[in-house]
């Protein structure tokens, strides 16, 4: 209730000073207490699994469908595919066609780290991966290319994981699919 | 020639190109800032001469205080950065009565001392103190009374075209 | 031991610069420090053990960079003014004394000394403010001009109550003179000469003229590389002056349990104290606006300061 007086009348020269010693009793109590500083490069940050650090290509999932890199804000996606055909597989059957992934690069000296890119993925091809200790020497090695985006899935979270996607090298069974 | 001799004359050298220098220079604040070393010099010649007090005092006042406020005034009204030109008849008038005050007050050290040298022993500061307040209490006071009609002068000369606005309004 | 005195002279000078180089180090280095652990930081960790070597690594990087003079810049002022800001506090450095024998310098009016020297530093920021030919410097030079201008009067008028005190102008002679009831006597004076000290430093909470949000460093927005190290330090030389100014006239100095011999560390433990209340003020307040700043100046500071006079004028004839 005394608060809301203080603010309903102007402040006065007593304010002033009770304010001025507020600032210097804050500051003198954050003095006593340790540093909330995490020393980076000595002591591993401990950080959320879902953090985005980077963003991480399933590549059997990408159709080459485009919408990631036209929806990018910065232009850092670059694809090239080419579109190939299947046999028919049964007698009399008709040829198929697929688009096959030549190129799928991202250029993290441009990207901002919107993740619209992972938002419109209708595949679920694109997810966020917590690693962030990629920087480089020269500018043009923050290109990542299709086998470098493929590496960061390693360690994407299960729950951020498609349902029945296995990981390489992992045992576990998948479920039966028809 | 004693070393305080040399001291005397280098200083008084500064003081006198610096002082040139400020009249001459046709950018006012680059004139101002010679002034600065001009009456900083001058300061200097009082520090020779045993004069602690007064050196100090004029290094504060018109150093620290007045050249200051001359700087602020021509960085308000921007106007240090353009050139000064002043008329020939202005010269000729300004010299003459510089070249007037110097031989006036050279003259009146030759014909009070003649040539021949003096031992200055400048006054100590409880003398100098002593002497304002003291003998000269009534001068001094007066250069108060008149400062403060000064002051007055100037708040009324603000505000009143203040108040002149405000009834426009 | 009797030196010559031309070797006692250099020895003097030796010191005193050599004081001159390392105490606003150590001052800056107890800012970045305590500014850290005051906003829950650490600070430099990486220069030396705990960044003991952040300011040298600093002044290494600015002795590398580049010394830009704008095309718009008045050459020489622009060029003179970092030294003209740095080289009066050297000066006064010298005249301030560490103990009854500890001064390289002992002028017999050294309180009027220091703040003459001092006051001609001001000039360092209006030729900057000037010099550097952008409107964000020559604002923040004529916010300096009417701020240094405005709280010098409070600040003699402060240093001249405690002068009367003392009956001596002699900065030896009042930290003989002083007593500990003079921390009470004195007091309404001791504020307003740390109030009007902060001011002429022009540290927070006055730091208008070179509020970074609103005129980008003002006087020294076009300075680059050893030009602007020469400002940085001449800002910690102040602190270091004025602490020792404080300590001096208003904490008694060297006096102290054991003085004869332990008169040096009492200063420097008092004058560090005082430092580290300034760092302080600038880490909790916020910054004062132009017109409450010339206001507190003149409706509050000379007022004190006259009546602190005054109570000293009472105390001298009724005690003295």
């Amino acid at each position: 209730m005394s608060t809301q007086e203080s603010r309903e009348r102007a402040p006065g020269a007593l304010d002033l000073l009770k304010g001025l010693g507020k600032g210097l009793a804050t500051t003198a109590r954050t003095l006593a207490r340790p540093a909330h500083t995490r020393q980076y490069p000595h002591a591993e940050p401990d950080l959320p699994e879902r953090s985005h650090g980077v963003i991480a290509l399933l590549e059997e999932n990408c159709t080459s469908c485009m919408l990631c890199a036209r929806e990018c804000p910065s232009w850092c996606i670059y694809i090239d595919s080419h579109k190939e055909t299947l046999e028919p597989t049964t007698e009399g059957g008709r040829a198929r066609q697929h688009n096959v992934l030549d190129r799928f690069d991202i250029d993290f000296s441009l990207c901002m780290y919107c993740g619209i890119c992972i938002e419109v993925c209708p595949f679920d091809a694109l997810f966020w991966a917590p690693d962030f200790a990629y920087a480089e020497g020269d500018i043009r090695n923050l290109l990542h290319d299709k086998p470098k985006l493929g590496t960061w899935m390693e360690n994407v979270p299960d729950s951020a994981l498609p349902e029945g996607y296995v990981r390489p090298g992992d045992p576990a069974t998948p479920e039966t699919e028809e | 020639m004693t070393s305080r001799d040399v001291l005397f004359v280098a200083v008084g050298l500064i003081t006198a190109a610096a002082a040139v220098l400020s009249v001459t220079n046709r950018r006012v604040l680059h004139a101002g800032l010679w002034l600065v070393v001009a009456l900083g010099g001058l300061a200097g010649c009082y520090l020779v001469l045993g004069a602690e007090l007064v050196a100090l005092v004029q290094l504060l006042v018109y150093v620290g205080a007045v050249v200051v406020l001359v700087l602020f005034a021509l960085m308000l009204t921007r106007s240090g950065a353009g050139e000064v030109d002043t008329s020939s008849a202005h010269r000729w008038v300004a010299g003459a009565v510089g070249a007037g005050v110097t031989v006036l007050l050279g003259g009146t050290l030759v014909a009070a001392y003649g040539w021949s040298e003096r031992e200055v022993a400048g006054p100590s500061n409880d003398a100098i103190g002593e002497q304002i307040f003291g003998t000269w209490v009534w001068p001094f006071e007066l250069l108060s009374l008149l400062l403060l009609a000064a002051l007055v002068a100037a708040v009324a000369v603000a505000t009143t075209g203040h108040r002149r606005q405000e009834g426009e309004r | 031991m009797e030196l010559p005195l031309t070797v006692e002279i250099i020895l003097k000078a030796v010191v005193v610069l050599a004081a001159f180089l390392t105490l606003p180090l150590a001052i800056g280095q107890t800012e970045h420090k305590v500014m850290a652990h005051m906003q829950g930081r650490l600070g430099p960790m990486e220069a030396g053990p705990h960044g003991i070597a952040q300011l040298v690594a600093d002044g290494i990087k600015f002795v590398q960079k580049e010394d830009v003079t704008p095309a718009a810049a008045d050459r020489w002022v622009f060029r003179l003014a970092p030294a003209v800001a740095l080289i009066p506090y050297l000066i006064a450095l010298a005249a301030i004394p560490w103990s009854a024998a500890w001064v390289a310098a002992d002028v017999p009016a050294s309180l009027l000394f220091v703040l003459a020297v001092t006051s001609v530093g001001i000039f360092g920021t209006l030729m900057a403010g000037w010099g550097s030919g952008n409107k964000y410097s020559l604002v923040g030079g004529m916010r300096a001009g009417a701020q240094l201008v405005s709280y010098e009067l409070p600040m003699v008028l402060a240093a001249a109550s405690v002068a009367m005190a003392a009956g001596t102008l002699s900065l030896t002679g009042i930290a003989q003179a002083w007593s500990w009831w003079w921390l009470v006597w004195q007091l309404p004076g001791a504020l307003v000469f740390l109030i009007a000290a902060v001011a002429e430093l022009q540290r927070v909470p006055f730091d208008a003229p070179v509020a970074d949000a609103e005129v980008v460093f003002g006087p020294y927005t076009e300075y680059s590389g050893l030009g602007f190290a020469f400002f940085l330090l001449a800002e910690y030389a102040g602190i270091v002056v004025m602490s020792l100014l404080f300590t001096v006239l208003f904490l008694g100095g060297w006096s102290g349990p054991w003085s004869d011999t332990l008169g040096p560390v009492w200063t420097l433990l008092k004058a560090t104290m005082v430092a580290i209340l300034i760092l302080w003020l600038r880490i909790a307040w916020p910054r004062v606006r132009e017109d409450q700043l010339q206001r507190l100046a003149w409706v509050v500071l000379v007022p004190v300061a006259l009546v602190q006079l005054a109570l000293t004028g009472v105390g001298v004839v009724v005690w003295g």
